[in-house]
Protein backbone atom coordinates (compact mmCIF):
# COMPACT_ATOMS: atom_id res chain seq x y z
CA UNK A 1 0.00 0.00 0.00
CA UNK A 2 1.12 3.11 -1.14
CA UNK A 3 0.47 5.82 1.70
CA UNK A 4 -0.41 9.13 0.05
CA UNK A 5 -0.52 12.26 2.18
CA UNK A 6 -3.69 14.43 2.95
CA UNK A 7 -2.52 17.34 0.48
CA UNK A 8 -2.35 14.64 -2.18
CA UNK A 9 -5.48 13.36 -1.64
CA UNK A 10 -7.19 16.50 -1.44
CA UNK A 11 -4.74 17.65 -4.85
CA UNK A 12 -6.83 14.62 -6.43
CA UNK A 13 -10.04 14.88 -5.35
CA UNK A 14 -10.75 18.20 -6.64
CA UNK A 15 -8.27 17.67 -10.42
CA UNK A 16 -9.69 14.03 -10.90
CA UNK A 17 -13.59 15.42 -11.74
CA UNK A 18 -11.48 18.31 -13.65
CA UNK A 19 -9.49 15.72 -15.68
CA UNK A 20 -12.24 13.77 -16.38
CA UNK A 21 -14.50 16.10 -17.74
CA UNK A 22 -11.55 17.71 -20.24
CA UNK A 23 -11.20 14.75 -21.38
CA UNK A 24 -14.87 13.51 -22.18
CA UNK A 25 -15.93 16.70 -23.74
CA UNK A 26 -12.61 17.82 -25.08
CA UNK A 27 -10.42 15.42 -25.76
CA UNK A 28 -12.25 12.09 -26.29
CA UNK A 29 -13.96 14.25 -29.42
CA UNK A 30 -10.77 15.41 -30.58
CA UNK A 31 -8.39 12.70 -30.54
CA UNK A 32 -11.36 10.22 -32.29
CA UNK A 33 -11.54 12.89 -35.47
CA UNK A 34 -7.70 12.78 -35.90
CA UNK A 35 -7.77 8.93 -35.10
CA UNK A 36 -10.37 8.84 -37.65
CA UNK A 37 -8.63 11.37 -40.14
CA UNK A 38 -5.44 8.79 -40.05
CA UNK A 39 -7.37 5.88 -40.66
CA UNK A 40 -9.91 6.10 -43.38
CA UNK A 41 -11.35 2.94 -44.39
CA UNK A 42 -9.61 1.40 -41.22
CA UNK A 43 -6.14 1.15 -42.43
CA UNK A 44 -3.39 3.55 -41.60
CA UNK A 45 -2.74 6.45 -44.80
CA UNK A 46 -2.10 10.37 -44.91
CA UNK A 47 -4.97 10.01 -48.54
CA UNK A 48 -7.42 11.70 -46.55
CA UNK A 49 -5.36 14.46 -44.91
CA UNK A 50 -3.68 14.73 -48.70
CA UNK A 51 -6.97 15.34 -49.99
CA UNK A 52 -8.18 17.93 -47.56
CA UNK A 53 -5.58 20.25 -49.19
CA UNK A 54 -6.72 19.75 -52.89
CA UNK A 55 -8.83 21.41 -54.94
CA UNK A 56 -11.38 23.62 -53.32
CA UNK A 57 -10.56 22.51 -50.36
CA UNK A 58 -7.18 24.29 -50.53
CA UNK A 59 -8.55 26.99 -52.12
CA UNK A 60 -10.65 27.09 -48.83
CA UNK A 61 -7.25 27.05 -47.00
CA UNK A 62 -5.79 29.37 -49.00
CA UNK A 63 -8.63 32.15 -48.21
CA UNK A 64 -8.81 31.55 -44.79
CA UNK A 65 -5.47 32.22 -44.31
CA UNK A 66 -5.54 35.03 -46.40
CA UNK A 67 -8.28 36.62 -44.32
CA UNK A 68 -6.75 36.08 -41.07
CA UNK A 69 -3.36 37.00 -41.65
CA UNK A 70 -4.38 40.13 -43.57
CA UNK A 71 -7.12 41.65 -40.86
CA UNK A 72 -4.27 39.91 -38.15
CA UNK A 73 -1.88 42.53 -40.07
CA UNK A 74 -4.18 45.06 -40.32
CA UNK A 75 -5.38 44.96 -37.21
CA UNK A 76 -2.09 44.67 -35.19
CA UNK A 77 -0.69 47.98 -36.74
CA UNK A 78 -4.15 49.80 -36.06
CA UNK A 79 -4.53 48.24 -32.31
CA UNK A 80 -0.94 48.79 -31.70
CA UNK A 81 -1.31 52.76 -32.96
CA UNK A 82 -3.73 53.78 -31.27
CA UNK A 83 -2.17 52.07 -27.97
CA UNK A 84 0.78 54.62 -28.68
CA UNK A 85 -1.46 57.29 -29.47
CA UNK A 86 -3.22 57.60 -26.20
CA UNK A 87 -0.06 56.97 -24.09
CA UNK A 88 0.84 59.72 -25.53
CA UNK A 89 -2.09 61.52 -24.68
CA UNK A 90 -2.28 62.58 -20.91
CA UNK A 91 -5.28 64.25 -21.43
CA UNK A 92 -8.77 64.07 -21.83
CA UNK A 93 -8.29 61.73 -18.92
CA UNK A 94 -11.88 60.15 -19.73
CA UNK A 95 -10.95 58.98 -22.96
CA UNK A 96 -8.69 56.39 -20.75
CA UNK A 97 -11.66 54.36 -19.36
CA UNK A 98 -13.90 54.84 -22.31
CA UNK A 99 -11.43 53.33 -24.65
CA UNK A 100 -10.19 50.61 -22.16
CA UNK A 101 -13.67 49.65 -21.53
CA UNK A 102 -14.99 49.90 -25.23
CA UNK A 103 -12.20 47.49 -26.21
CA UNK A 104 -13.32 45.26 -23.77
CA UNK A 105 -16.85 45.05 -25.29
CA UNK A 106 -15.43 45.22 -28.90
CA UNK A 107 -12.88 42.65 -28.46
CA UNK A 108 -15.98 40.35 -27.50
CA UNK A 109 -18.23 40.99 -30.20
CA UNK A 110 -18.65 39.45 -33.72
CA UNK A 111 -20.91 36.67 -34.51
CA UNK A 112 -24.66 37.63 -35.37
CA UNK A 113 -25.21 41.31 -34.55
CA UNK A 114 -22.12 42.33 -36.03
CA UNK A 115 -23.24 40.55 -39.71
CA UNK A 116 -25.46 42.39 -39.12
CA UNK A 117 -24.29 46.24 -38.55
CA UNK A 118 -22.17 45.70 -41.34
CA UNK A 119 -25.08 44.61 -43.66
CA UNK A 120 -26.59 48.14 -42.37
CA UNK A 121 -23.71 49.85 -43.08
CA UNK A 122 -21.96 48.13 -46.39
CA UNK A 123 -24.37 46.07 -47.76
CA UNK A 124 -26.13 46.71 -51.29
CA UNK A 125 -28.59 48.84 -49.23
CA UNK A 126 -26.28 50.00 -46.81
CA UNK A 127 -26.24 53.07 -45.51
CA UNK A 128 -22.47 54.38 -46.57
CA UNK A 129 -22.98 52.54 -49.78
CA UNK A 130 -25.83 54.49 -50.80
CA UNK A 131 -23.49 57.81 -49.34
CA UNK A 132 -20.84 57.32 -51.23
CA UNK A 133 -22.63 56.54 -54.28
CA UNK A 134 -24.50 59.77 -54.70
CA UNK A 135 -20.87 61.16 -53.98
CA UNK A 136 -20.08 58.68 -57.35
CA UNK A 137 -18.46 56.08 -55.67
CA UNK A 138 -19.20 53.03 -55.71
CA UNK A 139 -17.49 51.32 -52.81
CA UNK A 140 -17.94 47.24 -53.85
CA UNK A 141 -15.22 48.50 -56.72
CA UNK A 142 -12.81 48.40 -53.81
CA UNK A 143 -14.07 45.32 -53.09
CA UNK A 144 -16.06 46.54 -49.88
CA UNK A 145 -19.26 44.85 -49.33
CA UNK A 146 -20.16 42.16 -46.84
CA UNK A 147 -19.30 39.36 -49.24
CA UNK A 148 -15.78 39.84 -50.72
CA UNK A 149 -12.94 39.53 -49.05
CA UNK A 150 -11.88 43.03 -48.15
CA UNK A 151 -15.62 43.53 -46.60
CA UNK A 152 -14.86 40.73 -44.34
CA UNK A 153 -10.95 42.25 -43.86
CA UNK A 154 -12.84 45.38 -42.62
CA UNK A 155 -15.92 43.52 -40.63
CA UNK A 156 -13.08 41.22 -38.97
CA UNK A 157 -11.61 44.81 -37.63
CA UNK A 158 -14.07 45.54 -35.53
CA UNK A 159 -13.02 42.93 -32.85
CA UNK A 160 -9.17 42.56 -33.94
CA UNK A 161 -8.12 46.70 -33.81
CA UNK A 162 -9.88 46.16 -29.87
CA UNK A 163 -8.04 42.95 -29.01
CA UNK A 164 -5.18 44.08 -30.25
CA UNK A 165 -5.69 47.06 -28.44
CA UNK A 166 -5.77 45.62 -25.29
CA UNK A 167 -2.78 42.62 -25.37
CA UNK A 168 -0.63 45.40 -26.74
CA UNK A 169 -1.50 47.88 -23.51
CA UNK A 170 0.89 46.04 -20.89
CA UNK A 171 4.08 46.31 -23.59
CA UNK A 172 3.38 49.90 -24.39
CA UNK A 173 2.92 51.26 -21.43
CA UNK A 174 5.67 48.96 -20.18
CA UNK A 175 8.34 51.13 -22.44
CA UNK A 176 10.09 53.60 -19.83
CA UNK A 177 9.93 56.97 -20.20
CA UNK A 178 13.41 57.00 -18.94
CA UNK A 179 14.57 55.22 -22.05
CA UNK A 180 13.28 57.70 -23.92
CA UNK A 181 14.73 60.69 -22.49
CA UNK A 182 18.14 58.92 -21.91
CA UNK A 183 18.25 58.56 -26.32
CA UNK A 184 16.77 61.98 -26.06
CA UNK A 185 20.02 62.95 -23.99
CA UNK A 186 21.90 61.41 -26.03
CA UNK A 187 20.73 63.51 -29.39
CA UNK A 188 18.80 60.32 -30.86
CA UNK A 189 15.88 62.07 -32.44
CA UNK A 190 11.75 60.77 -31.96
CA UNK A 191 12.19 58.91 -35.40
CA UNK A 192 15.30 57.51 -34.12
CA UNK A 193 14.46 56.27 -30.66
CA UNK A 194 11.36 54.15 -32.01
CA UNK A 195 13.23 52.77 -35.02
CA UNK A 196 16.57 52.11 -32.94
CA UNK A 197 14.42 51.02 -29.16
CA UNK A 198 11.00 51.33 -29.28
CA UNK A 199 9.94 48.82 -32.22
CA UNK A 200 12.76 46.05 -32.00
CA UNK A 201 11.38 46.76 -28.15
CA UNK A 202 7.63 46.00 -29.25
CA UNK A 203 8.49 43.67 -32.10
CA UNK A 204 7.72 40.58 -29.97
CA UNK A 205 4.42 41.61 -28.13
CA UNK A 206 3.80 42.82 -31.45
CA UNK A 207 4.39 39.16 -33.12
CA UNK A 208 2.78 37.51 -30.19
CA UNK A 209 -0.62 40.08 -30.55
CA UNK A 210 -0.88 39.38 -34.27
CA UNK A 211 -1.11 35.79 -33.52
CA UNK A 212 -3.24 35.73 -31.23
CA UNK A 213 -5.39 37.65 -33.89
CA UNK A 214 -4.80 35.08 -36.70
CA UNK A 215 -5.53 32.19 -34.57
CA UNK A 216 -9.03 34.58 -33.32
CA UNK A 217 -10.31 35.03 -36.85
CA UNK A 218 -9.30 31.96 -38.64
CA UNK A 219 -11.89 29.93 -37.04
CA UNK A 220 -14.31 32.48 -37.22
CA UNK A 221 -17.40 31.17 -38.17
CA UNK A 222 -20.61 33.15 -36.94
CA UNK A 223 -19.72 36.73 -39.23
CA UNK A 224 -18.65 34.58 -42.03
CA UNK A 225 -21.85 32.43 -42.26
CA UNK A 226 -24.29 35.35 -42.53
CA UNK A 227 -22.56 37.26 -44.73
CA UNK A 228 -22.05 34.82 -47.26
CA UNK A 229 -22.78 31.29 -46.33
CA UNK A 230 -21.09 29.83 -49.30
CA UNK A 231 -18.16 31.62 -49.13
CA UNK A 232 -15.15 29.56 -50.07
CA UNK A 233 -13.96 29.44 -46.19
CA UNK A 234 -12.65 26.50 -43.99
CA UNK A 235 -15.42 27.26 -41.26
CA UNK A 236 -18.04 27.16 -43.66
CA UNK A 237 -16.48 24.51 -45.95
CA UNK A 238 -16.64 22.03 -42.19
CA UNK A 239 -20.17 22.97 -42.37
CA UNK A 240 -20.57 22.15 -45.47
CA UNK A 241 -19.06 18.14 -45.08
CA UNK A 242 -20.84 18.35 -41.47
CA UNK A 243 -24.25 18.83 -43.02
CA UNK A 244 -23.81 15.60 -44.94
CA UNK A 245 -23.93 17.45 -48.45
CA UNK A 246 -21.50 15.03 -49.91
CA UNK A 247 -21.65 11.36 -50.64
CA UNK A 248 -21.33 8.93 -48.28
CA UNK A 249 -18.29 7.78 -46.83
CA UNK A 250 -16.41 11.33 -47.10
CA UNK A 251 -16.85 11.90 -43.71
CA UNK A 252 -13.32 11.27 -43.21
CA UNK A 253 -12.67 14.46 -45.19
CA UNK A 254 -14.32 16.43 -42.49
CA UNK A 255 -11.76 14.89 -40.30
CA UNK A 256 -8.80 15.51 -42.10
CA UNK A 257 -9.45 19.42 -42.72
CA UNK A 258 -10.36 19.53 -38.49
CA UNK A 259 -7.05 17.74 -37.89
CA UNK A 260 -5.14 20.38 -40.58
CA UNK A 261 -7.02 23.54 -38.52
CA UNK A 262 -6.11 21.87 -34.85
CA UNK A 263 -2.68 21.56 -36.08
CA UNK A 264 -2.40 24.97 -37.14
CA UNK A 265 -3.80 26.84 -34.56
CA UNK A 266 -1.80 24.44 -31.92
CA UNK A 267 1.05 25.81 -34.32
CA UNK A 268 0.08 29.01 -33.36
CA UNK A 269 -0.16 29.12 -30.26
CA UNK A 270 3.16 27.73 -29.11
CA UNK A 271 4.91 30.60 -30.95
CA UNK A 272 2.35 32.64 -29.47
CA UNK A 273 3.60 31.67 -25.71
CA UNK A 274 7.00 31.96 -26.80
CA UNK A 275 6.82 35.28 -27.98
CA UNK A 276 4.73 36.08 -24.64
CA UNK A 277 7.80 34.84 -22.44
CA UNK A 278 9.98 37.51 -24.72
CA UNK A 279 7.66 40.05 -23.86
CA UNK A 280 6.97 39.63 -20.43
CA UNK A 281 10.75 39.31 -19.53
CA UNK A 282 11.11 42.87 -19.84
CA UNK A 283 7.48 44.22 -19.28
CA UNK A 284 7.27 43.12 -15.56
CA UNK A 285 11.28 43.98 -14.77
CA UNK B 1 3.92 62.01 -32.85
CA UNK B 2 2.04 65.18 -33.93
CA UNK B 3 -1.40 66.14 -32.52
CA UNK B 4 -3.55 66.88 -35.62
CA UNK B 5 -2.20 63.32 -36.67
CA UNK B 6 -3.24 61.52 -33.42
CA UNK B 7 -6.99 63.17 -33.26
CA UNK B 8 -7.61 62.75 -37.12
CA UNK B 9 -6.63 58.66 -36.05
CA UNK B 10 -8.67 58.58 -33.31
CA UNK B 11 -12.05 60.36 -34.95
CA UNK B 12 -11.48 57.98 -38.01
CA UNK B 13 -11.33 55.06 -35.75
CA UNK B 14 -14.61 56.36 -33.74
CA UNK B 15 -16.76 56.15 -36.93
CA UNK B 16 -15.82 53.16 -37.95
CA UNK B 17 -16.64 51.46 -34.62
CA UNK B 18 -19.70 54.30 -34.19
CA UNK B 19 -21.32 54.08 -38.05
CA UNK B 20 -22.51 50.44 -37.99
CA UNK B 21 -24.17 50.50 -34.94
CA UNK B 22 -26.15 53.45 -35.98
CA UNK B 23 -27.29 52.02 -39.25
CA UNK B 24 -27.71 49.13 -37.58
CA UNK B 25 -30.54 51.00 -35.27
CA UNK B 26 -31.80 53.02 -38.25
CA UNK B 27 -32.74 49.98 -40.13
CA UNK B 28 -34.23 48.60 -36.93
CA UNK B 29 -36.38 51.20 -35.85
CA UNK B 30 -36.85 53.76 -38.83
CA UNK B 31 -39.05 52.53 -41.56
CA UNK B 32 -37.69 55.00 -44.51
CA UNK B 33 -36.12 53.36 -47.65
CA UNK B 34 -32.59 54.37 -47.63
CA UNK B 35 -33.71 55.44 -51.35
CA UNK B 36 -35.79 57.82 -49.74
CA UNK B 37 -33.38 58.92 -47.13
CA UNK B 38 -32.36 62.93 -47.64
CA UNK B 39 -31.74 65.28 -44.41
CA UNK B 40 -35.55 65.87 -44.97
CA UNK B 41 -36.56 62.19 -43.93
CA UNK B 42 -33.87 62.04 -41.55
CA UNK B 43 -36.13 62.41 -38.54
CA UNK B 44 -39.36 60.69 -39.86
CA UNK B 45 -40.80 57.22 -39.11
CA UNK B 46 -39.40 56.24 -36.32
CA UNK B 47 -40.83 53.61 -33.78
CA UNK B 48 -40.22 50.95 -31.21
CA UNK B 49 -42.44 48.80 -32.96
CA UNK B 50 -39.96 46.01 -33.61
CA UNK B 51 -38.91 46.09 -29.89
CA UNK B 52 -42.63 45.24 -29.04
CA UNK B 53 -42.55 42.52 -31.83
CA UNK B 54 -39.89 40.62 -30.19
CA UNK B 55 -41.71 41.10 -26.95
CA UNK B 56 -44.59 39.39 -27.92
CA UNK B 57 -42.73 36.72 -30.52
CA UNK B 58 -42.93 33.56 -27.93
CA UNK B 59 -39.68 32.18 -30.25
CA UNK B 60 -37.76 35.19 -29.59
CA UNK B 61 -38.85 34.81 -25.78
CA UNK B 62 -38.18 30.97 -25.33
CA UNK B 63 -34.88 31.29 -26.97
CA UNK B 64 -34.15 34.44 -24.81
CA UNK B 65 -34.84 31.93 -21.65
CA UNK B 66 -32.80 28.87 -23.10
CA UNK B 67 -29.86 31.46 -23.49
CA UNK B 68 -30.12 33.03 -20.30
CA UNK B 69 -30.16 29.48 -19.03
CA UNK B 70 -27.47 28.04 -20.96
CA UNK B 71 -25.47 31.04 -19.15
CA UNK B 72 -26.10 30.09 -15.61
CA UNK B 73 -25.86 26.29 -15.45
CA UNK B 74 -22.56 26.72 -17.73
CA UNK B 75 -21.21 29.22 -15.08
CA UNK B 76 -22.56 27.07 -12.29
CA UNK B 77 -20.94 24.04 -13.74
CA UNK B 78 -17.25 25.99 -14.23
CA UNK B 79 -17.69 27.48 -10.74
CA UNK B 80 -18.32 23.97 -9.11
CA UNK B 81 -15.03 22.47 -11.39
CA UNK B 82 -12.70 25.48 -10.96
CA UNK B 83 -13.10 27.19 -7.71
CA UNK B 84 -12.35 23.99 -6.05
CA UNK B 85 -9.13 23.99 -7.60
CA UNK B 86 -8.09 26.88 -7.78
CA UNK B 87 -7.99 27.04 -4.30
CA UNK B 88 -6.62 23.89 -3.93
CA UNK B 89 -3.80 24.69 -6.67
CA UNK B 90 -3.48 28.14 -4.81
CA UNK B 91 -2.79 27.06 -1.32
CA UNK B 92 -1.67 23.91 -1.00
CA UNK B 93 -0.42 22.14 -4.81
CA UNK B 94 1.08 25.43 -6.43
CA UNK B 95 2.71 22.67 -8.81
CA UNK B 96 -0.65 21.91 -10.77
CA UNK B 97 -0.49 25.39 -11.52
CA UNK B 98 1.51 25.01 -15.37
CA UNK B 99 -0.24 22.21 -15.95
CA UNK B 100 -3.53 23.98 -15.19
CA UNK B 101 -2.45 27.09 -17.49
CA UNK B 102 -1.99 25.24 -20.08
CA UNK B 103 -5.05 22.92 -20.16
CA UNK B 104 -7.04 26.28 -20.02
CA UNK B 105 -5.39 27.37 -23.33
CA UNK B 106 -6.39 24.44 -24.82
CA UNK B 107 -10.28 25.52 -25.63
CA UNK B 108 -8.04 28.19 -28.45
CA UNK B 109 -6.60 25.08 -30.30
CA UNK B 110 -10.26 23.64 -30.50
CA UNK B 111 -12.59 26.19 -31.73
CA UNK B 112 -16.32 25.35 -31.91
CA UNK B 113 -16.27 24.74 -35.70
CA UNK B 114 -13.34 22.10 -35.05
CA UNK B 115 -15.07 20.33 -31.68
CA UNK B 116 -18.68 20.29 -33.29
CA UNK B 117 -17.03 18.14 -35.47
CA UNK B 118 -15.46 15.48 -33.23
CA UNK B 119 -18.70 15.89 -30.77
CA UNK B 120 -20.59 14.77 -34.20
CA UNK B 121 -18.61 11.60 -34.99
CA UNK B 122 -18.51 10.49 -31.23
CA UNK B 123 -21.64 11.84 -29.34
CA UNK B 124 -23.96 11.63 -31.96
CA UNK B 125 -23.41 8.22 -33.01
CA UNK B 126 -22.54 7.04 -29.41
CA UNK B 127 -24.75 8.34 -27.18
CA UNK B 128 -27.25 10.27 -29.41
CA UNK B 129 -29.66 10.55 -25.58
CA UNK B 130 -27.18 13.16 -24.63
CA UNK B 131 -26.99 15.48 -27.56
CA UNK B 132 -31.21 15.79 -27.77
CA UNK B 133 -31.43 18.23 -25.22
CA UNK B 134 -30.67 21.77 -25.97
CA UNK B 135 -28.67 21.90 -22.74
CA UNK B 136 -26.20 19.31 -23.76
CA UNK B 137 -24.57 22.58 -24.87
CA UNK B 138 -23.35 23.60 -21.63
CA UNK B 139 -20.31 21.20 -21.19
CA UNK B 140 -19.13 22.57 -24.23
CA UNK B 141 -19.72 26.10 -23.46
CA UNK B 142 -18.25 25.44 -20.08
CA UNK B 143 -15.32 24.40 -21.73
CA UNK B 144 -14.85 27.94 -23.76
CA UNK B 145 -15.22 29.68 -20.87
CA UNK B 146 -12.93 27.99 -19.20
CA UNK B 147 -9.67 30.28 -19.59
CA UNK B 148 -10.71 33.10 -18.43
CA UNK B 149 -12.97 31.50 -15.66
CA UNK B 150 -9.71 30.35 -14.36
CA UNK B 151 -7.59 33.70 -14.62
CA UNK B 152 -9.82 35.78 -12.83
CA UNK B 153 -10.24 33.13 -9.94
CA UNK B 154 -6.53 32.81 -9.83
CA UNK B 155 -6.30 36.38 -9.70
CA UNK B 156 -8.83 37.05 -7.12
CA UNK B 157 -7.04 34.00 -5.08
CA UNK B 158 -3.36 35.93 -5.54
CA UNK B 159 -4.65 39.00 -4.85
CA UNK B 160 -6.29 38.53 -1.61
CA UNK B 161 -2.97 36.61 -0.59
CA UNK B 162 -5.27 33.07 -0.10
CA UNK B 163 -2.42 31.28 1.32
CA UNK B 164 -2.12 33.29 4.04
CA UNK B 165 -5.65 34.03 4.97
CA UNK B 166 -5.74 30.07 4.87
CA UNK B 167 -3.10 29.28 7.15
CA UNK B 168 -3.88 31.95 9.82
CA UNK B 169 -8.13 30.56 9.58
CA UNK B 170 -5.99 27.17 9.77
CA UNK B 171 -4.18 28.37 12.87
CA UNK B 172 -6.98 29.58 14.65
CA UNK B 173 -9.06 26.15 14.43
CA UNK B 174 -11.24 26.84 11.44
CA UNK B 175 -12.50 24.13 9.63
CA UNK B 176 -12.03 23.32 5.99
CA UNK B 177 -15.86 24.23 5.13
CA UNK B 178 -15.71 27.06 7.18
CA UNK B 179 -12.39 28.35 5.54
CA UNK B 180 -13.86 27.98 2.30
CA UNK B 181 -17.67 29.69 2.80
CA UNK B 182 -16.11 31.95 5.69
CA UNK B 183 -12.74 33.26 4.45
CA UNK B 184 -12.10 32.95 0.74
CA UNK B 185 -14.80 32.71 -1.00
CA UNK B 186 -16.28 36.22 -0.09
CA UNK B 187 -13.14 37.22 -1.23
CA UNK B 188 -13.50 36.18 -4.55
CA UNK B 189 -16.94 37.49 -5.37
CA UNK B 190 -15.44 40.29 -7.72
CA UNK B 191 -13.87 37.07 -9.70
CA UNK B 192 -16.98 35.27 -9.76
CA UNK B 193 -18.61 38.13 -11.43
CA UNK B 194 -16.07 38.92 -13.47
CA UNK B 195 -16.17 35.70 -14.88
CA UNK B 196 -19.79 34.73 -14.69
CA UNK B 197 -20.77 37.97 -17.11
CA UNK B 198 -17.84 37.35 -20.02
CA UNK B 199 -19.47 33.87 -19.77
CA UNK B 200 -22.85 35.46 -20.17
CA UNK B 201 -21.79 37.27 -23.00
CA UNK B 202 -19.88 34.15 -24.55
CA UNK B 203 -23.04 32.21 -23.85
CA UNK B 204 -24.89 34.95 -25.41
CA UNK B 205 -22.91 35.03 -28.79
CA UNK B 206 -22.05 31.51 -29.82
CA UNK B 207 -23.73 30.51 -32.98
CA UNK B 208 -21.06 27.68 -34.69
CA UNK B 209 -21.62 25.26 -32.24
CA UNK B 210 -25.78 25.56 -31.52
CA UNK B 211 -26.22 25.90 -35.28
CA UNK B 212 -24.39 22.99 -36.58
CA UNK B 213 -25.85 20.98 -33.71
CA UNK B 214 -29.13 22.51 -34.67
CA UNK B 215 -29.81 23.60 -31.48
CA UNK B 216 -32.29 26.68 -30.74
CA UNK B 217 -30.55 29.21 -29.19
CA UNK B 218 -30.78 33.27 -28.72
CA UNK B 219 -28.14 33.96 -31.56
CA UNK B 220 -29.36 30.95 -34.06
CA UNK B 221 -33.02 32.14 -33.53
CA UNK B 222 -31.52 35.52 -34.37
CA UNK B 223 -30.92 34.76 -38.08
CA UNK B 224 -34.04 33.32 -38.83
CA UNK B 225 -35.83 35.57 -37.52
CA UNK B 226 -34.05 38.16 -39.23
CA UNK B 227 -35.25 36.80 -42.39
CA UNK B 228 -38.78 36.76 -41.61
CA UNK B 229 -38.76 39.79 -39.92
CA UNK B 230 -35.74 41.76 -41.17
CA UNK B 231 -36.43 44.90 -39.04
CA UNK B 232 -37.39 43.21 -36.00
CA UNK B 233 -34.49 40.75 -36.31
CA UNK B 234 -31.99 44.21 -36.45
CA UNK B 235 -33.84 45.20 -33.21
CA UNK B 236 -33.05 41.74 -31.16
CA UNK B 237 -29.44 41.55 -32.24
CA UNK B 238 -28.77 45.35 -30.72
CA UNK B 239 -30.85 44.39 -27.72
CA UNK B 240 -28.17 41.97 -27.40
CA UNK B 241 -25.49 43.68 -28.00
CA UNK B 242 -26.56 46.15 -25.60
CA UNK B 243 -26.96 43.46 -22.52
CA UNK B 244 -23.61 42.03 -23.94
CA UNK B 245 -22.06 45.50 -23.21
CA UNK B 246 -23.81 46.25 -20.46
CA UNK B 247 -22.43 42.88 -18.61
CA UNK B 248 -18.64 43.56 -20.26
CA UNK B 249 -18.61 46.94 -19.46
CA UNK B 250 -19.37 45.80 -15.49
CA UNK B 251 -16.51 43.17 -15.78
CA UNK B 252 -14.34 46.27 -16.49
CA UNK B 253 -15.22 48.32 -13.50
CA UNK B 254 -15.75 45.84 -10.83
CA UNK B 255 -12.00 44.82 -12.19
CA UNK B 256 -10.35 48.26 -11.85
CA UNK B 257 -12.21 49.10 -8.58
CA UNK B 258 -10.45 46.08 -7.24
CA UNK B 259 -7.56 46.09 -8.84
CA UNK B 260 -7.55 42.99 -10.18
CA UNK B 261 -5.11 42.64 -13.50
CA UNK B 262 -7.50 40.07 -15.47
CA UNK B 263 -7.34 39.92 -18.39
CA UNK B 264 -10.79 39.92 -20.70
CA UNK B 265 -9.26 38.21 -23.78
CA UNK B 266 -8.96 35.45 -21.91
CA UNK B 267 -5.37 34.92 -22.64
Amino acid sequence: MIRVGADTRLSLMVAIPFFIFIGLFLIYPTVAIMTSALTPGDTFSLNGLQRALSGTYRQGFINSIALASTSALLGGILGMTLAVVLRSLERPRWLHSTLDSWSAVASQLGGVPLAFAFIAAIGTQGILTKLFSQLGVNINDFGISPTGFWGLVVVYLYFQIPLMFLVSLPAINGLRATWREAAAIMGASASRYWFRVGIPLLTPAALGGMLLLFVNSFAAYATAYVLNPGGALVPLQIRFLLQGNVISGEEDLGYAIVTWVIGLLLLSLFFLTFLQRRTLRWAQS
Amino acid sequence: MKGAFRWTFLLVLAAFFVIPMLAMARFAFQSVPVVLLTPETLLTGWSIQPILTIFSTPQALSAARVSVLLALFTISLNLVLLIPLAIVTEVKAPRMRPLLTALTLLPWVVPPIALVVGVAATFRTGAPWFLASVYSLVPFYALWAMPFTYRALDAGLQATGAKTLYEAARSMGASLPVIIFRVLLPNMTASIIAAAALTSAMVLGEFAFASLLLKETLPTFMVNFQRSDARAGLALALFVLVVTAISIGLVVRVLRKRGLNVQTTGI
